[in-house]
């Protein structure tokens, strides 16, 4: 991955609107052939961010970078680069192949060049028979594809997607979310993704950004972003976490133990033995056991039954909790039951709390 | 049920229409179809004498042509102005573009008879445009800009622009901005996003505009007949005259020319500028 050349990079990039600042001193590198995700709360500044990276928004200062050509005063359509907008804007006036073909008409690619650039890319998103529709006459998820060919035709350094599957429902944006992946990894395109939805950020991205108030928060690959969230925010965002207060009692090889109001916990907190901790665990990695086995003591409040899990809202004396219990087999607690939750020193990770 | 409500609803404008307006030009077809008269409306006899006189009177064939000449003149003009008017107020925010469309509607405040008085008082022989010409020493002789084409024109543009612009306006103000930005990011610089998706996108905006001008252009009366005196009559004028004369067949077969006329017109330019294809549906 990091022998990869990087094809679009923000150096400590800032922009403000007024006395709002959308995007705080904000530093990526994105290497080639690899899809990065801004994840986020609306507002976040992860759609300005792309603005930026776009030309539609000029930062107030830092570099913007794409392919090694300084673009931070280059005007959006000299920049190497393409977009899917959430709305699509795809041209209504003009049909499905005009559409396509429009990124190439701007190049001046000749006529019958551009009738068989067009006739391939609407193949690759299966969409060859609808080239001379127009784009009210298609559907939600055909339209998507059409912005998608309409981006991808013109070989960009990086294609920019706004929240591309937003407006699909839900079954069908897990579906483009698997084509769109496949897509990309055949053509090798670099891609910056915008979401709030964080299982689609999960689900598609090499890198993924987590942004808060303009900054970053925390980046790294999905993987790491969930299983070793840097604070209560990222570890909030991205799915449930159960949240422990205690002070670190002692450390050994497997991590450390920490004492909380409802006994001792294993984590695998890096903090000096004494220290205060606040320890993130993930409801899959809850186990639940019967009252007098080994772990944390709890009554459970509440039995969600969800289809292929069931969520289990215990109390403690260190506050709620809550466990994801795979409906593998029978299912033997009731409400009211007295149980012990445990869970490996790896899976609760300490993290920095929210000031409130 | 909901169509029949519709229905319901509709059907006292729809009686009102049927009596006071599709019913007399029914009448006022039949009557352009007789003979005129001395002591009635019109006489015993059918005939197409009416269109016929009209349509190979090489007189009468000079106005309509004049009448087309200066509603295209007038289309031409308040288009090329009023785009680029258009296209300002539509960049401004809101609370502004109200203010500016107010300002454009100002003139329209001033009764069409005043306004036209105003023109003669300025182009007239006496006229402000004149004197000041003449006090400048740039003139020895007073220039014949009243009772012109020219008059006609300039005096009915000052009432058909703000039609123009506001309607082109309120088309560019609610377009999608991602539209221009789509172009961008695909390599079109601002020359090319106007013409490619801009000028396109607001075709139902410049069709209504154009509609609206060329039709009132048509129905003006007062100012054409202030600024264009006797020597620039339009097909409109003829109507009055034909009426005053009596002739009230032939004054029928003219407004039922006139009539087509709007109707060849109107068709002309939806089928050129295509205003429903921004709908994405096709053509």
């Amino acid at each position: 991955m990091s022998e990869e050349p990087i094809d679009v990079r923000l150096e400590r990039v800032r922009k403000t609107f007024g006395a709002v600042v959308a995007v705080d001193d904000v530093s990526i590198d994105i290497p080639r052939g690899s899809i990065f995700s801004l994840l986020g709360p609306s507002g976040c500044g992860k759609t300005t961010t792309l603005r930026l990276i776009a030309g539609f928004e000029q930062p107030d200062r830092g570099e913007v970078t794409i392919r090694a050509n300084k673009v931070t005063a280059v005007p959006p359509y000299r920049r190497d680069f393409s977009m899917v907008f959430q709305s699509y804007a795809l041209f209504p006036h003009l049909s499905v192949a005009e559409n396509v073909a429009f990124g190439l008409r701007m190049r001046r690619v000749p006529r019958h060049e551009r009738a068989t650039a067009v006739r391939e890319a609407l193949d690759l998103v299966q969409l060859g028979a609808h080239a001379d529709r127009y784009p009210r006459q298609l559907s939600g998820g055909q339209q998507q594809r059409v912005a998608l060919a309409r981006a991808i035709i013109v070989k960009p350094a990086v294609l920019l997607l706004d929240e591309p599957l937003g407006a699909l429902d839900k079954m069908l944006r897990e579906e483009m979310q698997v084509e769109l992946r496949s897509l990309q990894q055949r053509l090798g395109i670099t891609a910056v993704f915008v979401t709030h939805d964080q299982e689609e950020a999960l689900t598609l991205s090499d890198q993924v950004a987590v942004m808060r108030n303009g900054a970053i928060e925390q980046m790294g690959p999905p993987r790491e972003i969930y299983e070793r969230p840097r604070n209560e925010f990222v570890a909030g965002f991205l799915g449930a976490s159960n949240f422990l207060d205690g002070t670190v009692l002692a450390r050994d090889h497997a991590g450390a133990i920490v004492e909380t109001a409802a006994g001792r916990i294993p984590a695998s907190a890096e903090a000096a033995v004494g220290s205060k901790v606040r320890i993130a665990v993930r409801p899959e990695r809850v186990r639940v056991g019967p009252a007098g086995s080994e772990g944390l003591p709890a009554r459970i409040r509440d039995i969600v039954y969800r289809g292929p899990i069931t969520h289990l809202y215990m109390d403690s004396a260190a506050g709620s909790l809550l466990s994801y219990q795979q409906n593998a087999g029978a299912q033997a607690w009731q409400v009211g039951d007295e149980v012990r939750c445990a869970w490996d020193a790896q899976s609760g990770v300490a993290v920095v709390a929210e000031r409130t | 049920m909901k169509g029949a409500w519709a229905w319901m609803l509709a059907i006292p404008p729809l009686a009102i229409a049927l009596l006071f307006f599709v019913g007399p030009l029914l009448h006022l077809f039949w009557v352009s179809l007789h003979t005129s008269s001395q002591s009635e409306l019109y006489g015993a006899a059918l005939t197409l004498q009416n269109y016929g006189a009209v349509l190979t009177d090489s007189f009468y064939l000079g106005i309509i042509r004049r009448t087309l000449g200066v509603a295209a003149l007038i289309l031409a003009i308040s288009l090329l102005i009023g785009y680029p008017v258009a296209y300002f107020v539509a960049l401004q925010p809101p609370r502004r573009r109200m203010i500016v469309l107010l300002l454009l509607l100002f003139p329209l405040m001033v009764s069409n008879v005043v306004r036209a008085y105003g023109w003669v008082a300025i182009l007239g022989r006496r006229g402000v445009l004149n004197s000041g010409l003449r006090s400048f020493g740039l003139i020895d002789a007073p220039l014949d800009l009243l009772y012109s084409t020219e008059a006609v024109v300039i005096g009915l543009m000052t009432i058909l622009l703000p039609y123009m612009v506001i309607s082109i306006a309120n088309t560019l103000s609610s377009l999608d901005p991602r539209y221009e930005e789509a172009a961008q990011a695909l390599g079109a610089g601002p020359v090319r996003t106007f013409v490619h998706v801009t000028l396109p996108l607001s075709t139902p905006g410049v069709a209504s505009g154009m509609l609206l001008v060329f039709l009132l252009s048509l129905s003006a009366y007062v100012t054409i007949t202030l600024l264009g005196g006797p020597r620039s009559k339009l097909l409109v004028s003829m109507v009055y005259d034909s009426v005053t004369a009596f002739q009230w067949p032939r004054a029928a077969a003219l407004a039922f020319i006139l009539l087509a006329l709007a109707l060849v017109v109107t068709a002309l330019i939806l089928a050129v500028l295509r205003p429903r294809r921004v709908q994405g549906m096709g053509r």
